[in-house]
């Protein structure tokens, strides 16, 4: 019962509040908003590396490429062998002629094309299940590379370890950038809560004069607070889903060609975690700001 | 019975038992209360006042004289520099932060400036009063609307304060003041901005206040009102409280007149 008078009291009094302080409750939202803003661009960044990262992660591509002087037979008895390796989906066999007709259909270039055939090596592609490992397919590869017949295999493992390492500082940079935005949100908060603070003082003052606790007295302000973080939040992600709209509108498939994958926006989850945490800092921001002067 | 017992254990703490003298007390008291604002200038000076249950007291005295500082340590604004203030026979100094609400929602206060909460209805304004100690919504709609209209408001609750008249915001503090059914009530100069008439009008509700059995406290300069009815009158000057039921004539009121900070206090 007590409870849900503390909500009337706290409900009531934060709408009368945002009611009446409108425009300082906009700005704030909108200083709020700017912050997450980067929050949630750094988020979308990381997110789509992620996603490209594990594409290149899960390639189950694996290239082996044949020495010049590789007999037919050897070559045949390697498909032969691979087709028949676990882990092993498809085997394709691309010969001299076929590797540079595929370069020089990828690409146009007549450099490429006044090249010999001789610098076009032979190869065998791999397909690979998604459950072969990074152990599993290195050790595949140290096989293949001691055979007579085999120039060098390409596991593409150095693409994803430079996207790790990318994603990484991404990471890195997003960590700060929360840092940032979590300074952002409790001093714009903070400060917002204090002008509120003032201009409803003769309510403070009433509400100690008839026995109102120091909680009840912050429990509008906590409100307030949060609902501006959230709002801040949901600003900033509408803002930034705006913006990835007309790029994705422009640039889809050239991403898409370049990454290997389509780019998509923040996930559901990470949205509404985001919402949240805004929510909460906002309610913290504006306990933090307002308890020691509400403090009877 | 052993619900019975178990919940006479809940109510009494080892220590405390029932005592049926307790409605006997004082209300309040103040020992030897020193309070100064400026180290040259003390406000009260080893004062000593006893408010018997029930009463009607009337705190007079030349402007400055203290007689907010009086209420403002009674109701835990301030802190005495020395001495003890017992209300209800707990020292008010010596209460934590956590039971300084409990205390203020045994007193209700009025003041010369109304003090609302502009913006507000008159209800919201008296409502707020019963939400801190969190009644239910029906209650407090009931409770409300019977004290506005105990205060002459009758139909006004709807109406922000600011809307209405220098009379009727007094009232709407006044039933702000009495909606919870506090011991005692504190009136802090609250016909100072009333023209005489609605000043009598106004001490009227305090004695109304006072007859369902409400202590009431009422602190004013104005010597017209003192004389309306026959009460107990204390006089403070030079920061001691002097009993002048029948003496009012002896006090200079012009003599503690001073422009200081301490003084606007009062």
């Amino acid at each position: 019962m007590l409870r849900e008078e503390g909500r009337t009291y706290r409900f009531r009094g934060t709408w009368r509040a945002g009611r009446s302080n409108w425009r300082l409750q906009i700005l704030s939202v909108f200083s709020l908003g700017v912050a997450f803003v980067c929050l949630a661009s750094a988020l979308l960044v990381v997110s789509n590396l992620t996603t490209v990262r594990d594409r290149w992660s899960r390639a189950g591509r694996a290239t082996v490429y044949l020495r010049d002087d590789a007999g037919e037979s050897d070559v045949k008895a390697l498909v032969r062998a691979l087709e028949a390796t676990a882990g092993v989906e498809r085997v394709r066999y691309v010969s001299r002629d076929v590797a540079r007709n595929e370069v020089l259909d990828g690409t146009g270039d007549s450099g490429l094309a006044a090249l010999p055939p001789e610098a076009f090596p032979a190869s065998i592609e791999l397909s690979l299940t998604d459950g072969i490992g990074d152990m599993e397919l290195n050790m595949m590869a140290l096989k293949l590379r001691a055979l007579p017949s085999v120039d060098t295999v390409d596991t593409y493992q150095k693409w994803t370890e430079r996207l790790s390492s990318l994603l990484h500082g991404a990471v890195t940079a997003s960590l700060l950038l929360a840092l940032v935005v979590l300074g952002a949100v409790i001093s714009v908060v903070a400060s917002t809560m204090r002008l509120l603070l003032e201009r409803r003082r003769p309510e403070v003052e009433v509400l100690r004069l008839v026995g109102a606790t120091t909680r009840f007295v912050c429990r509008p302000f906590v409100v307030e607070g949060a609902v501006q973080g959230a709002f801040g939040a949901l600003a900033a992600v509408v803002a930034v889903g705006l913006l990835y709209g007309i790029v994705r509108s422009r640039f889809d498939q050239q991403l898409a060609t370049l990454l290997g994958v389509s780019p998509a926006f923040l996930p559901w989850p990470m949205i509404l975690g985001m919402v949240a945490s805004g929510a909460v800092l906002g309610a913290a921001a504006a306990w933090l700001s307002i308890r020691k002067t509400v403090q009877i | 019975m052993g619900s019975a017992q178990r919940s006479l254990r809940s109510v009494l703490r080892p220590g405390h038992r029932f005592d049926p003298t307790a409605a006997d007390r004082p209300i309040a008291v103040f020992e030897d209360v020193c309070k100064s604002f400026r180290a040259d200038q003390p406000v009260l000076r080893e004062m000593s006042l006893t408010l018997q249950r029930g009463e009607f007291l009337f705190i007079t005295g030349p402007s400055g004289a203290g007689k907010s500082t009086l209420l403002r340590l009674l109701y835990r604004a301030e802190l005495p520099d020395e001495g003890r203030i017992l209300f209800m026979g707990r020292d008010i100094a010596r209460l934590s932060p956590k039971s300084i609400p409990a205390l203020r929602r045994n007193m209700g206060v009025v003041f010369q400036d109304f003090k609302l909460v502009p913006g507000w209805s008159a209800f919201e304004n008296v409502a707020i009063a019963l939400e801190v100690i969190g009644l239910p919504s029906r209650i407090i709609r009931t409770r409300v609307g019977e004290v506005l209209e105990r205060v002459g408001l009758n139909g006004r609750g709807d109406t922000r304060v600011e809307l209405l008249s220098g009379g009727e915001q007094q009232r709407v503090a006044i039933a702000r003041a009495i909606v919870g059914e506090p011991a005692l009530i504190l009136a802090d100069e609250p016909t100072g901005n009333l023209d005489p008439q609605l000043a009598i009008d106004i001490l009227g509700l305090f004695e109304d206040i006072h007859d369902n059995g409400t202590t009431v406290v009422f602190a004013t300069h104005d010597r017209t009102l003192l004389d309306v009815r026959p009460r107990r009158v204390v006089v403070l000057d030079e920061g001691k409280a002097t009993d002048a039921t029948n003496g009012l004539d002896e006090i200079n009121w012009d003599g503690a007149e001073d422009d200081s900070g301490i003084r606007a206090a009062s």
